[in-house]
């Protein structure tokens, strides 16, 4: 196909000067010369074929895609002449583009592209924001998210969500585990989704008693249901409880799952979260909740009428908040409320930390391509007396530049193409072990934006090295490049500052992100050595979920409780077993109000713990004053408090023995407990209230147990002795507290590895940066040294030279690299946790390993300048 | 285009340009007509050198200024040529060589024989 113009041109001439010839000799036989005369005659007449055709090709000339394949080749031609400097720009290339483009297909996926649902601009999620939760936002209470509903006109539809995970069965065969979606009847209205097949949930369904229908998602219509047409109907059973399918979704719609939307915005790691296939109307009643209290169980989204600003409702919204706060507590009126757009909501942290790589990955890209161009520069200033030769023959400057840049373009294209090919393998492996826990990562896709962004670096990088070193033979003079005897002596000096400024880029982008290295590996040190609180080593961890229909009674989920401990405690090597009501290292659950009884106005908003005794024993929490729970707690109404509590309400006094009022009821306070981050590593220890668990027997109930073995081998024990209670239930989790401990930091884990490894290959790159422009540097002025040494100068004086020519571009770049981190790590700094941006000690860390660095990339070149013989180097030129 | 160059070849090669579109002003023509007519109408004084008319036929049909296409002769449906025809830009580009002619061979003529009756 690329020869196919010239061809044809070249037949179709061929066949123009055959049938003149054809002609003449007809023309020659009419005036009676036989045929073999007359096709002579005509051959005589018109000349030489060959010029002929020659001519007119000369005529013709190159066109661009002649030039362009003659550039091809010539630079194929080139590369091959220098296969090291070819691999290593190719692979770097592709290395580049390809960790780029895996960012940003991530980037693109989870924060820029719009959510997939109608006018997806006007969702919002809705938070209330309370003085206790240090004014984080969380979902609202649902009685004052009623009369949001009522009392406001900016919203065209306002629905609150609670996302879990429930046993699903048809009938007969084991429950598998879903993700449910138990919401207000108005959700798919807010979201504008229409089943395709049903009808959605009608305003009746969302009442207590004719609330056991439920709509299906498209995939578990075809996974569990093989796309049966006659769903619609049929009886399910979601967590014990029967409903009957009256809907089923459009293929193309996704909810997010729980981690995505959860009622707190407040950084946390999750649970376990299964993309929700099951939603069933919540059949509110908005009566039968408290002013104060139960606020992060739901999560709000709220469709904004079109043309409505976030702001004005948030305006409408203070107005109504303003009068809720009159019906709670006097303690806990600082109450306000925030509108933020549901996308940001569902993005979370995600985009800065993603942003973060994006940047991290992208200054690499720019190193990458910073060396290349140095290298390029060097090649190209070697190549300078072809170039001068090529002018000096009558090459035009343009053909000459063009023919430089045809060569970064075969490595840019040939690094860019196996680049996308590395992204999309990468993200394969992504989606299927993802530490960095990103919402909508079932949404992430290469596609077009992506490859246009892949396209555009490609090109760009292409640019970036290549543009300098073609300029750079536009400058050749001929006479003065062809007069010069000695390549040696083509570096000019215009040339050696272009490659120290160069130098000094990478040494600012490789200085960055070290520092930035630096502060989260910092950051993570911090959260792994903090103060816990707690001990995990030898605990182990199993969580069950009881269907609430088959374990309303709250006696039998006592005695179920009872005979788990029971068995576990016996089982052999086990020091210690216990349960709570909540996954250690999940965040903040279960928040409620409580009060003094002696001093009402005296409250505080603390998380609810239900647990067993020996909980403190097991996880090893530090007794304060009193005792823990004991088994005579059953019927006591005891409740032990944290320290940060007993501080908050008692002050100076003491707190046993004295009695607090929390969910209407009355517990005497009987212990006090060092505040633990069993919560959350990430944020301060949350104000605590532990129950016995006969008060309130949890539906979802993590068993914990410490043993003398190490903890992953009572982990099957464990699932066997729950088995024995209940054979037919599911249990969701079964894990050691030391697992749980680093997932819930796979995320800073995954970032600090990321950027190490980014760290490290810039400070390689920098490094080969400096060494090359070093080396050249000192070969172009051996004569210059040779000369030096002759005339005295010590061997340290060389050294010194050698540092000095590149001791101002590192210098430079090393100070403005590391205000350039400083000033990125304030961009992200709520992704760091007890590390100060302006950190002393990490700046001179990075400072004091760059220079090591450097001195070992400047150290070969420089001795080999040092130790030359000023002799051999004279006489040789 | 050549400028105000004296150079021999590019001013032969414009007049041969020249002459190529006045021929063809008579209607399409392939080349051996071309030659021919050129031949015949200066009484061979001008011989056109195939060596130069095929190039000469590409390069203004690659500016446009003609067009080409395959078709078989009038008379012997057998054999095919490829006939050249006049673009309207190629007529335009004739009016422009035409007058720059007149004017090279009026400044020659008023050099060569002076006459009163030359002025300009």
């Amino acid at each position: 196909m690329r020869w196919s113009p010239r061809r044809t041109r070249e037949r179709d001439l061929e066949r123009e000067l055959r049938s003149h010839l054809e002609l003449a000799a007809a023309e020659h036989e009419e005036n009676g010369l036989s045929p073999e005369e007359a096709a002579l005659a005509a051959r005589r007449a018109f000349g030489n074929t060959t010029r002929i055709m020659e001519q007119a090709r000369e005529m013709w000339g190159w066109n661009a895609a002649d030039i362009l394949l003659q550039d091809l080749r010539r630079a194929l031609r080139n590369l091959r002449k220098s296969p090291g400097f070819a691999a290593t720009a190719i692979l770097t290339l592709a290395l580049g583009i390809g960790a780029s483009t895996a960012v940003f297909t991530l980037v693109d996926s989870v924060v820029l592209k719009p959510l997939a649902y109608r006018n997806s601009g006007e969702l919002v999620a809705i938070w209330e924001h309370m003085r206790f939760l240090s004014f984080d936002p969380v979902g609202p209470n649902p009685r004052h998210a009623d009369l949001w509903k009522k009392e406001t006109t900016s919203f065209s539809g306002l629905a609150l969500v609670q996302e879990a995970l429930a046993g699903l069965s048809l009938g007969s065969e084991h429950p598998r585990l879903v993700g449910s979606v138990t919401s207000s009847a108005n959700l798919l209205d807010v979201l504008q989704v229409t089943p395709v097949l049903g009808r959605g949930f009608l305003p009746e369904d969302d009442v207590k008693g004719r609330d056991n229908v439920a709509i299906l998602t498209w995939s578990l219509w075809q996974t569990v249901f093989h796309a049966d047409p006659h769903v619609i109907g049929m009886t399910i059973r979601l967590a014990d409880v029967p409903r009957v399918v009256v809907g089923v979704l459009p293929a193309s719609f996704r909810f997010p799952d729980a981690n995505a939307l959860r009622p707190f915005s407040r950084k946390q790691k999750g649970g376990i979260a299964i993309e929700p296939s099951v939603f069933v109307p919540a059949a509110l009643d908005p009566n039968t909740f408290g002013w104060d209290g139960d606020f992060g169980n739901w999560f709000a989204l709220a469709r904004l009428k079109p043309g409505t600003d976030p702001k004005q409702a948030q305006a409408q919204l203070a107005l109504v908040e303003r009068r809720i706060a009159r019906e709670v507590p006097e303690g806990q009126r600082d109450l306000y409320t925030s509108v933020q757009p549901l996308r940001d909501a569902v993005i979370g942290d995600s985009g800065t930390a993603l942003w973060m790589l994006m940047a991290a990955v992208m200054g690499l890209m720019l190193i990458a391509c910073l060396n290349l161009a140095n290298a390029q520069l060097g090649r190209a200033v070697s190549r300078q007396r072809e170039a001068a030769v090529s002018i000096a023959l009558g090459a035009s400057r343009r053909r000459l530049i063009w023919n430089s840049l045809t060569e970064n373009l075969l490595l840019a294209a040939v690094g860019g193409s196996v680049g996308v090919g590395l992204a999309a393998a990468g993200l394969r492996l992504f989606r299927g072990y993802s530490p960095l826990d990103l919402p909508r990562l079932s949404e992430v896709h290469l596609n077009l934006t992506v490859l246009l962004f892949s396209v555009a670096l490609t090109f760009g990088s292409m640019l970036l090295f290549g543009v300098l070193p073609a300029l750079k033979l536009m400058r050749t003079d001929p006479q003065v490049s062809l007069q010069q005897s000695n390549s040696r002596t083509f570096g000019t000096k215009r040339t050696g500052r272009l490659r120290a400024c160069l130098v000094g880029l990478q040494v600012l982008g490789c200085t960055a992100l070290l520092l930035i290295t630096g502060l989260f590996s910092n950051s993570l040190l911090y959260l792994l050595h903090r103060d816990k609180g707690f001990d995990t080593t030898n605990v182990s961890l199993a969580e069950v979920r009881l269907p609430n229909k088959t374990w309303s009674a709250a006696p039998d989920r006592t005695a179920f409780a009872d005979s788990v401990l029971r068995g576990l405690r016996a089982a052999p090597g086990v020091q210690s077993a216990a349960l709570v009501s909540a996954m250690p290292l999940e965040g903040e659950t279960w928040i409620e109000g409580v009060a003094r009884i002696d001093k009402p106005n005296l409250q505080s908003l603390i998380n609810l713990r239900w647990v067993s005794p020996g909980y403190f024993e097991t996880l090893r929490e530090r007794l304060v004053a009193g005792r823990v729970l004991e088994e005579r707690d059953r019927d006591l109404n005891s409740a032990v408090v944290s320290e940060g509590l007993a501080k908050a309400l008692w002050e100076n006094e003491n707190p046993i023995g004295s009695q607090i009022a929390t969910e209407d009821r009355k517990f005497t306070v009987v212990g006090i407990v060092a505040d633990s981050r069993s919560a959350s590593m990430k944020s301060a220890p949350p104000r605590m209230v532990y129950l016995h668990y006969k008060d309130r027997p949890p539906f979802a109930v993590v068993f914990m147990v410490r043993s003398a073995r190490p903890a992953g081998e009572v982990l099957a024990g464990m699932r066997q002795t729950i088995w024995k209670s209940a054979p037919d239930l599911a249990i969701t989790r079964v894990k050691t507290m030391n697992a749980q401990l680093n997932e819930s930091l796979a995320g800073e884990r995954f970032q600090t590895m990321v950027l190490t490894a980014f760290g490290i290959a810039a400070l390689l790159l920098a490094m080969l940066g400096i060494y090359g422009v070093l080396s050249y540097s000192m070969v172009t002025r051996m004569r210059e040294i040779g000369l030096r040494i002759a005339l005295g100068a010590t061997r340290r004086r060389i050294y010194a030279l050698a540092a000095g020519e590149l001791g101002i571009p590192v210098c430079a770049g090393l100070a403005a690299g590391l205000l350039a981190g400083i000033l990125a790590a304030r961009i992200i700094r709520n992704l760091l946790y007890g590390t100060q941006v302006f950190n002393s000690s990490v700046m001179l860390i990075v400072t004091a390993l760059f220079l090591a660095a450097a001195g070992m990339a400047a150290f070969l070149p420089a001795r080999r300048a040092a130790s030359l013989d000023p002799m051999e180097t004279l006489r040789s030129e | 285009m050549p400028g105000a160059s004296s150079n021999r070849v590019e001013l032969l090669q414009g007049t041969l340009d020249m002459l190529i579109l006045r021929t063809l002003v008579f209607g399409p023509a392939h080349g051996h007509q071309i030659a021919k007519h050129i031949r015949q109408t200066t009484d061979d004084v001008l011989q056109v050198e195939h060596g130069s008319l095929y190039p000469a036929l590409h390069r203004l049909e690659r500016k446009g200024w003609i067009a080409a296409k395959w078709e078989s002769a009038a008379k012997d449906g057998k054999r095919e040529f490829k006939y050249y025809r006049l673009t309207p830009s190629g007529r335009k580009q004739l009016l422009v060589e035409e007058s720059k002619w007149k004017r090279l061979t009026d400044a020659i003529a008023g050099v060569m024989w002076p006459a009163p009756e030359q002025e300009r």
